[in-house]
């Protein structure tokens, strides 16, 4: 009988099982073809499922990632053996698998192997073929290693609907079909375009002021992070993924102090700094200044620098606001949507007092789109307050509290409301 | 201190809903229970039935394990030091088995 061993007793990485899971289930993808990818995940459950029932009697194995990959290379090879999805090509794809087993995971030559996987599933759940929505559950399902569940919960979205999106993403993917293979020259541009844009979507979704479920939100941000890393750090990678890299760093820092105990908002300029992540502002600026190389002045550029800017201030009343707004200029330049337009206001107040904010954000005002937008509403709300018309300013809020919000943003108004 | 044996009887196809993070903190859990200072040992059993071997008429025979009508297989088994059944309930109360789904049978090994 075995006694409890005193090295099982080290922990496990923290999302060990969630990041090999994406990792084997893009390397079964190159391996069995994108058309399998219910085989490829069936075989990686089936792994962690088997570690699940030996493990807690015989401890963890001295080298826990090579014996989830070997047993999965051992499922797969039953299962197309069993079902004969690979008709006569089984035997010979039953000859590569068994060599694959036999490979170490931390190999520096399988290493890049898989990191070469994981970069091409992304690729390919990022197919113009496929809807953003689609391509987000897709990637976060497959290389992200999360369940229908978590995304559902991540989204705020019915578990089935979820699960239908990825059965029609994944019919697509094998009716396309759709290859693992690298696409090239302007091809591969529009994709990384399409990378970039889905990553983003996903922190956003992530970063989001919603309800509850905080965790698996975080967890949304930290995936997109991760991913962007894994692309910034590829052959393919340019400034401009850089750029988002170093904005998503940067605004994930500040998640530990965006909500107070009490789980309500935090305005950044009212943030405890000391709950920054130190780590993550530095990877930031890493990727801010790698971001810097060449002509492209993307608007996760400017972004990432206007985040850059808060990072660098130890104190609210350090913040070069006029710089902020100069990068809001820019900003607004490239993309002149009412959203970026708003943001620019606020920082209009901090160099050059409510007043002008108030007379620019009227404009913003008779956009349709914006009308019943709360945020605007809030914002105007905030700066009628700051030039003492409180009875318009108290208008503003109510207003914005009859608009679709998240809970947290409308306590955080009914707070506005009741300091005046 | 007598020894207690833990007979885990738990139904595997509760745990496939589970994601790998969902997996890996459940791992987590066995693991912490396994290190528990009174824990001796314990062992993983096969995947199946087994076989049960019984004499029929002086001939000994060997069937597939017992069949029960659920889909609860014995996976595996403790061994714990514990005063008396009631320390040992007490002490097996939180083992993660029982939050997943799982039964305990408790038994003390005899030592007279």
């Amino acid at each position: 009988m075995r006694a409890p061993s005193a090295t099982a007793a080290a922990p496990l990485l923290e999302h060990l099982f969630r990041r090999q899971a994406g990792r084997m289930v893009a390397h079964f993808a190159r391996l069995l073809g994108p058309a399998h990818l219910n085989l490829a995940e069936d075989a990686v459950q089936e792994a962690m499922l088997r570690a699940l029932e030996t493990w807690p009697y015989g401890g963890v194995p001295e080298n826990a990632v090579a014996w989830l990959f070997r047993t999965a290379h051992n499922v797969a090879i039953d299962a197309i053996r069993r079902n004969k999805l690979l008709g006569e090509k089984t035997e010979g794809m039953v000859a590569e698998l068994s060599r694959s087993a036999t490979a170490l995971p931390e190999d520096p030559d399988t290493e890049e192997q898989l990191r070469d996987d994981e970069l091409r599933m992304i690729i390919l759940c990022c197919h113009p073929a496929l809807t953003r929505d689609a391509s987000v559950a897709l990637s976060l399902k497959t290389v992200g290693g999360f369940s229908v569940r978590e995304i559902a919960r991540a989204f705020l979205a019915e578990e089935s609907a979820i699960a239908q999106r990825l059965v029609r993403a994944k019919r697509q993917v094998r009716d396309g079909p759709l290859t693992f293979e690298m696409p090239r020259g302007s091809e591969l541009q529009d994709r990384l375009a399409s990378v970039l844009d889905v990553l983003y979507f996903m922190f956003n979704e992530g970063y989001a002021a919603h309800e509850g479920e905080a965790l698996i939100r975080q967890d949304l941000c930290m995936e997109a992070l991760r991913l962007g890393c894994l692309v910034a750090s590829s052959s393919i990678s340019t400034p401009r993924v850089d750029a988002l890299v170093a904005l998503m760093a940067l605004q994930a820092a500040r998640l530990p102090a965006r909500v107070d105990n009490a789980g309500d908002l935090v305005q950044l300029e009212f943030q405890d700094r000391s709950l920054w992540d130190r780590d993550l502002i530095g990877l930031g600026f890493h990727y801010f200044d790698r971001s810097m190389v060449g002509d492209d002045v993307s608007e996760f550029h400017v972004q990432a620098a206007i985040a850059a800017t808060h990072a660098r201030a130890t104190d609210p009343q350090s913040v070069d606001w006029p710089v902020i707004l100069r990068l809001y200029d820019q900003l607004l330049a490239i993309n002149r949507s009412p959203v970026v337009a708003l943001n620019r206001a606020v920082a209009v107040a901090k160099v050059h007092g409510p007043g002008q904010a108030l007379a620019e954000i009227e404009s913003l005002d008779s956009n349709q789109k914006l009308g019943d937008y709360h945020l605007l509403l809030a914002v105007r709300g905030h700066l009628l307050q700051e030039v003492g018309r409180p009875g318009e300013a108290a208008a503003c809020f109510r207003s914005a509290l009859e608009c679709p919000c998240s809970e947290p943003e409308r306590r955080f108004l009914r707070r506005k409301l009741g300091e005046i | 201190m007598s020894k207690y044996l833990l007979l885990l009887h738990s139904d595997p196809s509760g745990w496939t809903n589970l994601s790998p993070d969902e997996m890996q903190k459940a791992l987590e859990k066995f693991m912490a229970w396994m290190h528990k200072p009174f824990t001796v040992g314990g062992q993983r059993l096969g995947p199946d039935n087994g076989r049960v071997m019984r004499s029929v008429g002086g001939n000994v025979r060997a069937t597939d394990g017992p069949y029960s009508e659920s889909k609860e297989v014995l996976g595996g088994f403790y061994i714990i030091e514990a005063a008396n059944y009631e320390e040992a309930v007490a002490r097996t109360l939180d083992h993660p088995t029982l939050e997943y789904g799982g039964t305990v049978e408790v038994r003390q090994i005899w030592e007279p």
